[in-house]
């Protein structure tokens, strides 16, 4: 219990990164510059630099205004064009995959590295002694070796979505690839076999640091975390070690946009200068364990200085979207889905349109060997509808699941509690799948098992049914406390449809399936 | 998902493009004189400059604008790839200063320039390593070391890339974890930083055995090489500025390739150089920050540049090498000869190619 209160208060801070993520939505508003002030779109993991920004104010007279989002989202921002005017500068763990798109490096002028953190493996420290592990001496090859002897399982956030899941894919890939040099589609083919061994250890998906350190503690029967070192440095009772062969570094750039001006960009030389200064790395690096950039200052106390080899990047973007590829659709485990969808007689007109268009949107998302299933209700379930979108025939399985959501008609009442209970049935244990729960709901429950009833359901339901959490959407005239106890209950998530859109909402889902 | 792929042959081919859009963007560094010195009543002449990025630091350094303001001079600067300079439109500047004397010959071609061209200062490329890298490279015959520098071999080196040596096959990497996979310097984006085209430059000049690369089919010769050079390294930065600080904070490779006035100017700063080991490249390109004069104050800039003691000085203080007498950057770099080799004994200057057959080089290596 000790354990998961610290957990809990070292990950508030990457817990803020995910619920300022979905107010912006898709598209950010456009705010107009402001002397003094720096419009940043940042990584979202780098919301724990609230304090160091803080001294950087007192400093320079320099405010940062944040906006977080996931680094891929992000560069997709910069490369449509979307960050020109709308913000002064541009921070993300890396710019790495930016540089693989021209359109997204154009808008950049110049980068400068503030800090680094190596992608490591954080292992619960019993599970260190049951492995008999040195920390100094493990490998990738060892973890794969006790993830294939059934020793070891983890979770790491999705890496389509997430930067720190992107940059432990390319570490892992390049390492069990046996790769001399920077990864090619034909290492990413040879690796294949092995990497599908290695992500049958995969126990947890998210899309974000913050819920994957939650949902870790909350499992309890996870052995590791695969993040950057900073983020596993911040969770209590993990061994951190970065793999002897080699990690891929983040080093978190701020880079200065061609659509500004120059005395914005100024501002922004400016603002790394400062954060470049011996006191500022000094408080960086014992803040939030990532690791300084200038000689002058040390690593904080706990973060182990030996040498590791840098793993390459992919140099180009088809080896890097080919590994992204292959990961979703053949490496991963699949995910088990249920959509549990009010389509109750409030939902008529307006707000089902919605939910088609944005369920219909979401249909270009779903990934091979990924079951989904359609639970509509209102009094009670509607009805039970499950496609899988299988490797040899995508697109039968999307072209009906697009079909029955536009036979979706709205009447009757909402069973919210009931439909969900339904949805546990339905998915049963896990069989080797990420299981979820998707509840998207514009009221609040009127008829069938009351809040209570599903409290008792869920106790009583076996251990591996209870690992499937409920990802509840805010939309229309919810109950915010009624969405926000079932996702606490089960470990979920709350998502806010009501500012951001529906579309938006569903597709951040997607990390966390 | 992300998109689809296979984007990779247009992405290299839009890096021109992409650094004529920076600079039409690019950094103004407007540097406001005649007010630290007093001299208020002299009129300064502004001179517009489109200037290489490594000499940001150069120009907005306080010193050098009060020295410049001495002599009557405001100089505002914007940057710009070297190599991507003579695709601009430069009516309007006065001078272009690249870091390299390809790209300079030519825009004074372009745009009719007088020469001989004014050089103010050079810098020689230099490899970075840790000690146990320079070591074990030592013990392997690919470099020599004396305290913190050395010289690297580069025809040793070429064989070993050409046959994919690892650090696992050279003797004494075995106690060093961080020693691993293919032994590669890493460099710059060849096709859009002046770094990265200059290693392809003395590279090649090395693979064919002391000739610098002139025709189409030096070019085919070389390119297979010059490819392995560059697509190990997979994903590379697109200034020399962010590879050296990753290095110099122990994260990034064992072997980065950075201008000797980067290492120079850590020193001469008095920052901690941790254990960092300097390889001149017995066969090394030198960056030639060479003026291009559009106008007569211009050149009159330039030839200051080159002769006025204050800023000479002011250039070593950021590591540059002035043209001509070497005593100001000796005396300079005195407390630091363990680590930089003053004379550049044992270093051969490679011949740069020029501009159009370096390109069509980076294009090919990037593939």
């Amino acid at each position: 219990m000790r354990r998961r209160l610290a957990v809990l208060a070292a990950t508030a801070a990457l817990l803020t990164a995910c619920t300022s993520t979905q107010d912006h939505g898709d598209k950010p508003e456009a705010t107009a510059p402001v002397p003094g002030t720096l419009r940043v779109l940042a990584s979202s993991e780098l919301s724990d630099m609230t304090p160091v920004l803080d001294q950087v104010r007192k400093d320079t007279g320099i405010t940062v205004k944040p906006t977080y989002m996931g680094t891929l989202d992000a560069v997709d921002l910069v490369a449509k064009g979307g960050a020109d005017q709308a913000y002064d500068a541009l921070w993300l763990s890396s710019n790495d995959y930016l540089r693989l798109r021209p359109d997204a490096a154009k808008k950049i002028v110049s980068e400068t590295p503030v800090m680094s953190s190596p992608v490591a493996i954080g292992v619960r420290t019993d599970a260190v002694a049951r492995l008999h592990w040195k920390p100094e001496d493990v490998t990738w090859s060892r973890i794969e070796q006790a993830v294939q002897d059934g020793e070891l399982t983890y979770g790491m956030t999705d890496p389509a979505r997430s930067n720190s899941g992107f940059s432990t894919l390319v570490s892992v890939a390049s390492a069990l690839s046996g790769a001399q040099s920077a990864l090619t589609d034909a290492d990413v083919t040879k690796a294949t076999p092995r990497l599908k061994e290695f992500f049958k250890g995969q126990k947890l998906t998210s899309g974000s640091s913050g819920w994957l350190a939650q949902a870790y503690v909350r499992r309890g029967n996870v052995d590791a975390l695969l993040n950057y070192e900073s983020v596993l440095k911040q969770i209590d009772g993990l061994t951190v070690i970065r793999p002897k062969d080699g990690v891929v570094t983040a080093d978190y750039p701020v880079s200065t946009l061609a659509a500004s001006s120059a005395g914005t960009r100024e501002q922004v030389r400016r603002l790394t200068e400062a954060l470049r200064s011996d006191a500022v790395q000094k408080l960086i690096t014992e803040r939030t364990y990532r690791r300084p950039v200038v000689p002058s200052v040390r690593p904080a106390a706990g973060l182990d200085t030996g040498r590791r080899r840098e793993l390459p990047f992919p140099g180009s973007r088809s080896v890097a979207d080919g590994l992204l590829d292959s990961y979703e659709n053949k490496l991963r485990r699949p995910s088990r889905t249920v959509y549990v969808l009010d389509t109750s007689g409030s939902m008529r007109g307006d707000r089902l349109d919605r939910l088609k268009k944005a369920l219909i949107g979401l249909t270009g998302d779903f990934r091979q060997r990924e079951e989904v299933t359609l639970m509509p209700f209102g009094s009670d379930v509607k009805s039970v509808r499950t496609h899988v979108v299988s490797p040899a025939d995508p697109q039968s399985g999307l072209t009906a699941i697009r079909k029955d959501t536009d036979a979706l008609t709205a009447d009757g009442d909402t069973a919210i509690y009931t439909s969900l209970e339904k949805a546990y049935e339905h998915l049963g244990g896990g069989k080797d799948t990420f299981t979820s729960i998707v509840l998207m709901t514009d009221g609040e429950n009127t008829t069938g098992a009351k809040a209570g009833d599903f409290d008792a359901f869920y106790r009583g339901l076996a251990p591996a049914e209870r690992e499937t959490p409920v990802f509840p959407i805010l939309f229309g005239d919810s109950d915010r406390a009624e969405l926000a106890h079932i996702a606490d209950l089960t470990g979920g998530r709350l998502f806010d449809a009501r500012q951001g859109s529906l579309d938006g909402a569903f597709e951040e889902i997607r990390g966390y399936q | 998902m992300l998109g689809s792929g296979s984007t990779l042959h247009r992405v290299r081919r839009i890096a021109g493009i992409v650094l004529a859009v920076l600079l039409i963007g690019g950094v103004v560094a407007a540097v406001v004189a005649g007010r630290q010195d007093g001299d208020k009543g002299t009129a300064t002449k502004t001179v517009r400059a489109v200037i290489g990025s490594e000499k940001a630091d150069f120009f907005a350094d306080p010193d050098v604008v009060k020295a410049l303001a001495a002599k009557g001079y405001t100089v505002k600067t914007e940057t710009s790839g070297s190599w991507a300079m003579e695709g601009l439109d430069l009516k309007g500047f006065d001078l272009a200063f690249p870091s390299s004397q390809a790209p300079a010959d030519a825009i004074a071609a372009k745009y009719h320039v007088r020469q001989p061209l004014p050089r103010p200062f050079y810098s020689p490329l230099v490899v970075v390593a840790h000690r146990s890298a320079a070591q074990v490279l030592a013990a392997n015959g690919l470099t020599t070391v004396d305290q913190h520098r050395g010289v690297l071999k580069m025809s040793a080196y070429l064989d070993a890339a050409r046959h994919d040596r690892t650090w696992q096959q050279l003797k004494g990497s075995g106690k060093y974890g961080e020693l691993a996979g293919t032994v590669y310097i890493a460099s710059t984006d060849p096709e859009t930083s002046n770094s990265g085209a200059l290693y392809l430059a003395a590279a090649s000049y090395v693979a064919q055995g002391g000739k610098v690369v002139a025709s189409n089919a030096d070019v085919d010769r070389t390119a297979p090489l010059m490819r392995k050079l560059i697509s190990v390294q997979g994903a590379q930065q697109s200034s020399s500025d962010a590879p050296f600080r990753d290095f110099v904070s122990g994260a990034g490779n064992p072997l980065v390739l950075v201008y000797e006035s980067q290492v120079a100017s850590l020193l001469i700063g008095k920052q901690d150089p941790g254990d960092l080991t300097v390889l001149y490249p017995d066969n090394t390109a030198t960056s030639d920050h060479t003026v291009v004069p559009l106008t007569q104050t211009g050149r009159d800039l330039g030839e200051l540049l080159s002769t006025d003691p204050a800023l000479r000085r002011l250039a070593v203080r950021h590591g540059f090498r002035p043209q001509g007498d070497a005593a100001e950057f000796t005396a300079a770099t005195a407390p630091y000869t363990s680590y930089l080799n003053q004379t550049l004994t044992g270093v051969r200057q490679a011949p740069v190619p020029t501009s159009a057959v370096l390109h069509e080089m980076a294009r090919r290596a990037r593939g």
